[in-house]
């Protein structure tokens, strides 16, 4: 690729730098209505409006016609939170382990977690304040379950903002889950490739 | 003093003192697993080791004291692989749930395996079947005990309910209930401070919240006058019900303090109100129309000083019959030491080899004595001698010579205590003449306490070097409390004993000390600041003007210590508080904290400001919580009247006693503690009233009238019950003598 040499900051026949022919600004009122009439008459506007029309009857257009169609967004696309489920047994992935709410610099996330049935830890609210929320993504990243992730609704519009952020609204529904429609996200939080190689394992003698 | 060398560096050590301690008080780092510094060293988890040079092993620092001359070495690369391998050990299949576990990273075990850079497990163990144990306020997950035994220490050495212990058996080892199925104990949970991991836990706080999402509320427990230092530990309560917070856990500095289950787990008896200016202007009138205001002790020094200033610019009169009781007991006690205050503290019982306890049922009534004497009798093999009508199940291990002596006789037996420990005394001729004129035989004979006993008291006592005369709370409101007083303060004044008087509530002292009170008349026109009145305010029951209960309250206290403590505001409070009354009233004072700083100088207050005092131990143990009042001088003109007629108490009678864990109408209303409300009595007492267990009866006393249902204990003998006053209203401090003569009647049969 060609780089131009802007390092040299002189004007000269050798530096990528030159002078725009510029006229110099009009002074006195004769000159400026002068320039006026000029570029009222010279039909510039028209140069451009032949742009559009030229484009137009070629019938090949790029707009993406959204919201009716949406630009592919990149798995590292920070938006709109998710929670996921256990692909096998379909319970929540999240543990309550807090680490989201303790990393969170806006301090937006909350979580209510109490000791089940079975003593284990249930989380029972968990919400985002979207409001405050920067999308910085250390809340995916921090994740030990790859239990919160970063989705692809990045569409903030509704009533209200806390529209999107409760428990609810994030975790993946059941029946979602059962028609294998949960998506994994190669973006932020998720493990990263070989990581089974790096794993060893606990010895067991038994 | 002894000088010895840690890594070439010249260290003393006091005697007694072992290499840990000198260490950790000049500065070096050992690390350690299972040292607690209150207990005997568990020797369990063998990271404390270090070389020396008189001998080739290596040695474990927290039991070995130095000898003149020593060269201690802390880091080697042997040492350094022994605690490696240690951590090794505990780390072999201890599950990896630290994102759940309660512990929430406050967790020596992670903090020494991170230390120590253990990043895998190279041993292989088969992992047993472990279950978790629900034991009430406590839970057990075996699999996460790394064994260190802290817990069974703590419980046996400490607190003295010695109720776990471990079950040995390698591998299988666990913490289980000593000789019971189920974990049957006073429910301290002070087993729960000391774990360095998440395996004993409240079973209230488990996974609610983790440990770095609560900020803590240092205070004073507001419980007993004992007067502990606490932490509450404070977080929103949840998202469904919004920001208003709420106490999560209190938590303690088990390495130097002990805290009750009380404590521990009766913190949630904040109440809440808004500001009303209507029920305001109700409560300004009614104090402008008030002849008297009568309160509990359960009250800061501040509050105490306002209600005095109330006193002086309004007229008013002040009552409070069970602070007064103890004013006077100690007026009388000064009258002959001299001093305003008696010498004995809670340190000072714990540090004791001898004790002697009279009057008081002190595992219910201030559990803080209770463990320094368990702490004395087992760190220093103490004496104990317990001195009541009735016997204590929870003391029989620690008590060496139980005395039962007739309820009411008191004086007589303070008397022949006092002739007993001052035989060889240097006293004046009036005093040795009061004790040549006893009348032994009838004193005996009517305190039920024989020659024998005090004989034996006399010999238990010979050897003892640090002896302390405990005087419980139900001689203060003995009719004849002056004069126990005055026969204590001799005890005091002319032998190496010191003197520990315990007071009923948290600030009974701060109020004896602050307030000019009155005798209680009984009049009409008096406004109850949770007390009874005609217009009630406060935090106890539901009142006319509802005012901040001791949590949501800043402020000091004067502990049975003489010691002032500060407590902080754990929850706010939305309303009224005592202050804004008072400056309605003609006080001018923006906020209750201003007064510490004017709380009287004569009666050994030092004028410190609120803001300037802490409220913390340092890391060696240093008590900097606020600090000690001033000792007094005051004039010695008093004199011992001679012992009358002792008063009898026969028929039904019943002790005034809450159960364990509870106190107040503060305690009665939290969720955690057992709300035991029932009359508790022995096979005898069921046979003399002729009721049986379960039974609902009818207690008529002194024109009041309760209904309880009745409790065959097991544990009790005799013919004296226990009734509770912690659930009747306002929680009844004991204004009047414990033991009270009652008919008790059987109903609905």
């Amino acid at each position: 690729m060609h780089v131009e040499p802007f390092t040299d900051r002189n004007v000269s026949e050798h530096s990528a730098y030159y002078y725009v022919d510029i006229e110099n600004y009009p002074v006195t009122g004769w000159d400026k209505f002068k320039q006026v009439v000029k570029r009222s008459l010279k039909g510039e506007l028209f140069v451009g409006l032949w742009v559009v029309m030229r484009e137009m009857i070629k019938f090949d257009i790029h707009t993406v016609k959204y919201p009716l169609e949406k630009l592919p967004i990149g798995p590292r696309y920070r938006a709109v939170h998710k929670l996921l489920r256990l692909w096998e047994s379909g319970f929540e992935r999240c543990i309550g382990c807090g680490l989201c709410e303790k990393i969170c610099i806006s301090d937006c996330i909350r979580m209510d977690t109490r000791i089940d049935e079975n003593s284990r830890k249930e989380v029972t609210e968990y919400s985002i304040n979207l409001g405050r929320c920067i999308f910085c993504g250390y809340c995916a990243e921090v994740c030990p379950e790859l239990a919160i992730v970063h989705g692809g609704r990045y569409e903030n519009a509704s009533e209200q903002r806390a529209h999107f952020v409760i428990k609810d609204d994030m975790l993946t529904p059941l029946d979602f889950l059962t028609a294998g429609q949960q998506e994994e996200y190669p973006g932020f939080g998720a493990i990263t490739p070989h990581e089974d190689e790096r794993v060893s394992k606990t010895p067991l003698a038994y | 003093m002894i000088n010895f060398t840690i890594n070439n560096q010249p260290v003393t050590a006091a005697k007694g003192e072992t290499i840990l301690q000198a260490a950790r008080k000049a500065g070096f780092y050992i690390p350690t697993m299972c040292y607690l510094e209150k207990t005997m060293p568990c020797a369990s988890c063998r990271l404390c080791v270090v070389e020396v040079n008189t001998t080739d092993g290596l040695i474990l620092s927290c039991q070995t004291p130095p000898t003149q001359g020593l060269e201690v070495t802390l880091e080697s690369e042997r040492l350094q692989l022994e605690r490696t391998n240690i951590m090794r050990m505990y780390d072999v299949n201890h599950p990896l749930e630290c994102g759940v576990c309660d512990k929430s990273g406050a967790c020596d075990l992670q903090n020494k395996t991170l230390e120590f850079n253990i990043d895998s497990q190279h041993f292989t163990a088969k992992e047993q079947p472990r279950k978790i144990e629900h034991w009430g306020l406590i839970n057990y997950d075996p699999s996460l005990c790394i064994l260190c035994e802290k817990c069974v220490h703590v419980c046996n050495e400490i607190i003295g309910d010695d109720a776990i212990t471990l079950q040995f058996g390698g591998y299988k080892s666990a913490v289980i209930p000593k000789n019971s199925e189920k974990l049957d104990c006073t429910f301290c949970g002070e087993c729960i401070a000391v774990c360095p991991v998440g395996a004993l836990v409240s079973s209230d706080f488990q996974y609610k919240a983790n440990s770095w999402e609560l900020s803590p509320v240092p205070a004073t427990c507001a419980h007993c006058s004992a007067g502990c230092s606490l932490t509450y530990e404070v977080k929103h309560t949840s998202i469904a019900t919004g920001d208003a917070e709420r106490i999560y856990r209190v938590t303690n500095n088990f390495e130097y303090a002990t805290l009750c289950g009380a404590g521990r787990f009766g913190f949630d008896y904040d109440v809440q109100a808004q500001k009303d200016t209507a029920l305001f202007d109700k409560a300004v009138s009614a104090l402008r129309n008030a002849k008297a205001i009568r309160f509990s002790s359960m009250i800061t020094n501040e509050e105490a000083l306002i209600l005095q200033r109330l006193k002086e610019t309004l007229g008013l009169k002040l009552f409070n019959e069970e602070a007064r009781a103890y004013q006077s007991f100690m007026q009388a006690y000064g009258s002959i030491s001299g001093k305003a205050t008696f010498g004995g503290t809670l340190d000072a019982i714990a540090q004791s080899d001898a004790i002697i306890i009279l009057g008081g049922r002190i595992t219910t009534d201030n559990p803080g004595v209770r463990y320094a004497m368990t702490t004395a009798a087992r760190h220093n093999g103490a004496k104990i001698i317990y001195m009541h009508p009735l016997e204590d199940a929870l003391m029989q291990n620690t008590v060496t010579q139980f005395v039962k002596y007739e309820a009411g006789s008191e004086e007589g037996v303070m008397a022949m205590l006092a002739k007993t420990l001052l035989a060889d005394a240097d006293l004046s001729d009036e005093f040795r003449a009061f004790f040549n004129e006893l009348d032994e035989g009838y004193l005996c004979a009517e305190s039920n306490v024989g020659d024998e006993e005090f004989a034996r008291i006399e010999k238990s006592l010979r050897r003892a070097k640090r002896k302390i005369l405990v005087i419980g709370s139900d001689v203060l409101n003995h009719d004849c409390a002056q004069n126990i007083a005055r026969l204590a303060a001799l005890v005091e004044t002319y032998t190496d004993f010191s003197l520990v008087v315990i007071p009923q509530n948290v600030n009974t002292v701060g109020v004896s000390l602050v307030c000019d009170l009155d005798c209680d008349e009984n009049i009409a026109g008096v406004v109850g600041y949770n007390a009874r009145g005609d217009f009630v305010m406060g935090s106890f029951v539901e009142s006319d003007l509802v005012l901040p209960a001791l949590n949501s309250q800043e402020g000091t206290f004067v502990s049975m210590n003489y010691q002032l403590l500060p407590t902080n505001v754990a929850i706010r409070f939305e309303g009224y508080c005592l202050n804004d009354l008072a400056n309605a009233v003609g006080l001018r004072m923006a906020n209750t904290i201003d007064y510490t700083a004017q709380l009287p100088m004569a009666k050994g207050f030092n004028g410190t400001a609120f803001d300037h005092l802490g409220n913390f131990y340092g890391s060696l143990g240093e008590d900097n919580r606020g600090y000690q009042l001033e000792v007094s001088d005051v004039e010695v003109n008093g004199t011992v009247a001679s012992v009358n007629a002792l008063p009898e108490f026969n028929g039904t009678v019943i002790y005034r006693c809450n159960p364990v864990n509870q106190f107040n109408s503060y305690t009665a209303r939290t969720t955690q503690l057992e709300r035991d409300s029932a009359l508790h009595g022995s096979a005898q007492f069921a046979a003399a009233a002729r009721i049986s267990d379960g039974d609902t009866v009818e207690i008529q006393s002194n024109g009041s009238v309760e209904v309880r249902t009745f409790f065959l204990d097991s544990n009790l003998k005799g013919t004296i019950a226990l009734s509770p006053t912690f659930d009747t209203e306002f929680g009844v401090m004991n204004e009047s003598y414990r033991f009270e003569k009652i008919k008790i009647m059987r109903v609905g049969s």
